[in-house]
């Protein structure tokens, strides 16, 4: 037998690796505890403790809203109950065409939040950015950036600051 | 998890609801303690945990349904062990067997066999649970009037759920119907209520009016209260009954507040006057 080396296959690796942060879904506070399998804020005591990619974690305050992979959402920051006029116990198991609709003057459909959506929740898409506005309203629009965060993986949805 | 937090979801989300011991310390059951825990590990919010723990707390009543559809005695009994081992007997009866008996009266009517089946076998569970009840540890006496035909009647099953809950606090509880008014002395005489309980919508105004003038004749101005006794017509004022909440755990504690008040009653709302005025004020008077 040939003391030869063998060429394998190997799966293509990342072109770079995104920083992930903790932080908490509901007051967007980052995770600083020992013990990272703990799952509920230690600073609110209200949010479950989630990862994602550093460029898309909300800041503390932020609206911030959390879907699974059916489009329905799961969680809601604190800062998006202020923006949305809603609670989260209210907006759980909702839809998200309840709540927002794609804005682009070019987007043809609902498809393109919801593939951005869908694609996040698999954790296909690192970081997306889209543009919506809230259902049933016109003249208010907001940039949202769109990325995987969990455990168990989900599509995290960011609001930022100013309307567009 | 620290205490300070399962006070602020109690109050954010409602759950989980704690029951209290007799020094107001918070009760927490097993069951609901472990569904949140089970729902947490996979939930990416507390408002979506706490969803996925009721539903899994509401599985429960969707078996007893089912099995009593279905006419499964035995799985029926197995559901309230099941529910039993997550809860304590007052919570079993109030989220599982009332709810799933009222669900299946609105199915298939209170007038059909399946509900019939269901009453009866709901019944006899409760007065099951009512014999395993420890014996009365405070001296109070609950005098309870049924206003309700027979044990079929929803109002009857709710009747026994408020006996269960009085007995399994420690009180004394006798059940009597309306219509029997002979020698009704005698036996209050012997029995010496604390308060009375005017249960079931189904005799008329005339007769409870008269047992209960009655009961007062021979045991004094007692507190009386309707429990499940929807009013009918306008009469006179009198002394104050109160109308207990339809929640059989919610009334026996206001029943025993309004005893250990020594029978004060709080000032009732315009709808309790309405109600007042069906029990006190007989058209004729009984020798």
């Amino acid at each position: 037998m040939s003391a030869r080396g063998l060429l394998r296959v190997v799966p293509q690796q990342p072109d770079q690796y995104v920083d992930e942060v903790r932080f908490c879904g509901y007051c967007g506070h980052p995770d600083h505890a020992d013990d990272a399998s703990a799952r509920i804020c230690g600073d609110c005591g209200l949010g479950v403790i989630l990862s994602a990619p550093a460029v898309v974690a909300p800041k503390p305050g932020h609206p911030a809203i959390v879907l699974d992979h059916t489009l329905s959402v799961c969680a809601l920051s604190k800062g998006a109950e202020k923006l949305l006029g809603i609670t989260e116990p209210e907006a759980v198991n909702r839809h998200i065409s309840e709540l927002f609709v794609p804005a682009h003057a070019e987007a043809r459909s609902l498809d393109s939040l919801v593939s951005a959506v869908v694609s996040a929740a698999r954790g296909d898409v690192p970081v997306e950015r889209i543009v919506v506005r809230p259902t049933g309203e016109f003249g208010v629009r907001y940039a949202v950036r769109i990325s995987t965060c969990g455990p168990p993986r989900a599509a995290l949805l960011v609001l930022d600051d100013d309307e567009v | 998890m620290s205490p300070n937090t399962l006070r602020a979801w109690e109050r954010r989300f409602g759950y989980p609801k704690p029951q209290r011991s007799p020094g107001k310390h918070r009760l927490y059951t097993h069951g609901e303690v472990a569904a949140l825990r089970d729902a947490l590990q996979e939930g990416l919010s507390i408002s979506s945990a706490i969803s996925r723990a009721r539903e899994a707390l509401r599985a429960d009543t969707h078996i007893l349904v089912g099995s009593l559809n279905s006419f499964e005695l035995d799985r029926a009994d197995a559901a309230m062990e099941a529910a039993l081992a997550l809860r304590s007997v007052e919570r079993s009866v109030e989220e599982v067997l009332l709810p799933s008996l009222v669900e299946l009266g609105e199915r298939h009517g209170y007038d059909s066999a399946p509900w019939a089946f269901a009453a009866r076998w709901a019944g006899d569970w409760l007065q099951r649970a009512q014999r395993l009840a420890p014996p009365p540890t405070r001296s109070v006496s609950v005098l309870v009037g049924n206003a309700s035909p027979d044990d079929l009647e929803i109002d009857a099953l709710y009747m026994r759920a408020l006996e269960l809950f009085l007995s399994r606090a420690g009180t004394k509880v006798l059940t009597l119907p309306i219509s029997g008014i002979s020698g009704l002395g005698d036996l209050l005489t012997a029995f010496r209520p604390d308060a009375v309980v005017v249960a079931g919508s189904h005799d008329a105004d005339d007769d409870v009016a008269r047992w209960a003038y009655r009961v007062r004749a021979v045991a004094g101005a007692l507190p009386i209260t309707l429990f499940h006794r929807s009013t009918r017509s306008e009469r006179v004022r009198t002394t104050g009954a109160r109308l207990l909440a339809d929640s059989p755990g919610e009334a026996h504690r206001e029943l025993l507040a309004v005893i250990e008040s020594g029978g004060r009653m709080d000032a009732p709302s315009p709808a309790l006057d309405l109600a007042e005025t069906h029990v006190l004020v007989p058209r004729r008077r009984v020798s």
